[in-house]
């Protein structure tokens, strides 16, 4: 559906890649940290759910600006 | 060169208080009022002011040849229409234009105070004042989401990423929400701010350092009080070109938020 506009913005979209790569993975560190964390408190662990969470979240940020960029 | 103000010295560590602006209207002084009239939103309404007349006059009399003048503001204007709004919402994005023309130009002028001289302090180093812009750009590609997708369709077109397995999709639609429709207003703001208050910053650790050096005493140390002024007027030109980086930035990733809104897919 998207190829109705052929011309692509050729420069603009170095920016827009930039930008939304370092909110995914500012988001998945977050979102995952955070989660990690709260489940931290919770049960009382030593900082595992955080570790767990913000590795995880970051990894599942690069995965999802991978995606984004390819397609 | 007779006697230096010691005053200023004393400050030379500048800290965030060199932002608070004392009120205009001393008897407002101490109300909540206060911070409504203060240097700051001064610079705002002589802003705002400047870019009204500017382009009505430019464009009270257009001609097909066009003016200096009218030059001028046709080329600011097909610069944000032709090469942010179409170039990345497509031939649809003309109807933008005229947001992100005002957008660019506010922020462009509000920013440029940061480097004029008396005035010196941009608004936007105070980070309610991008904050308002970004909330507006967030509130228009939100509102044009759910106007194209549904409110519904929107939160799946804003969320869900399309080539995903199933399996991973609970853990990728959080960071969607979060990235797409919490952090990019935040990130918007905060840019723009961010980018204003240590230019500020950077500006008068190098000219009150140079007091400060200049005041310190030995002879050996004047050379690099002057030095140091040399550097803010070097800082000051590169400032120049972040403010407007910044204007363009902004309008840039507004336009590019319009685009994801109103896309058929990511």
């Amino acid at each position: 559906m998207a190829d109705d506009q052929p011309p692509k913005r050729p420069h603009a979209e170095g920016a827009d890649a930039g930008w939304a790569a370092i909110g995914y993975l500012l988001g998945g560190m977050l979102v995952w940290g955070g989660v990690g964390w709260l489940i931290d408190k919770w049960l009382g662990l030593p900082n595992v759910g955080l570790l767990i969470g913000l590795i995880g979240g970051a990894a599942a940020g690069v995965y999802l600006t991978v995606k984004r960029l390819d397609g | 060169m007779i006697t230096q103000p010691g005053f200023l010295a004393s400050e030379f560590p500048p800290g965030p208080e060199v932002f608070d602006y004392k009120t205009l209207i001393p008897s407002l002084e101490g109300s909540p009022w206060g911070h409504a009239f203060t240097k700051l939103t001064l610079l705002v309404w002589i802003a705002v002011a400047i870019v009204i007349v500017f382009f009505l006059v430019t464009y009270r009399n257009p001609t097909l040849v066009p003016s200096k003048k009218q030059w001028l503001a046709e080329s600011v204007y097909g610069v944000v229409r032709n090469n942010i709004a179409t170039d990345i919402i497509g031939p649809q994005g003309v109807r933008f234009a005229p947001y992100l023309a005002t957008i660019f130009c506010f922020v462009f002028v509000t920013n440029l105070w940061s480097i004029v001289p008396f005035a010196q302090i941009s608004p936007n180093s105070h980070l309610a004042f991008p904050a308002v812009l970004a909330v507006l750009t967030w509130f228009v590609y939100i509102g044009l989401g759910i106007k194209k997708h549904g409110f519904f369709g929107y939160l799946k077109h804003a969320c869900v990423q399309p080539g995903v397995p199933l399996a991973v999709q609970p853990i990728l639609i959080p960071i969607e929400f979060i990235s797409n429709l919490v952090l990019r207003p935040i990130t918007l703001a905060v840019r723009l701010f961010a980018n204003m208050f240590a230019g500020h910053m950077i500006l008068l650790v190098f000219t009150l350092g140079g007091v400060a050096l200049w005041n310190a005493g030995p002879l050996l140390l004047k050379p690099a009080a002057l030095g140091s002024w040399a550097f803010a007027i070097i800082m000051t030109l590169f400032e120049l070109f972040i403010l407007s980086l910044q204007a363009y930035v902004f309008t840039l990733l507004s336009a590019t938020y319009f685009q994801s809104s109103i896309s058929e897919e990511h």
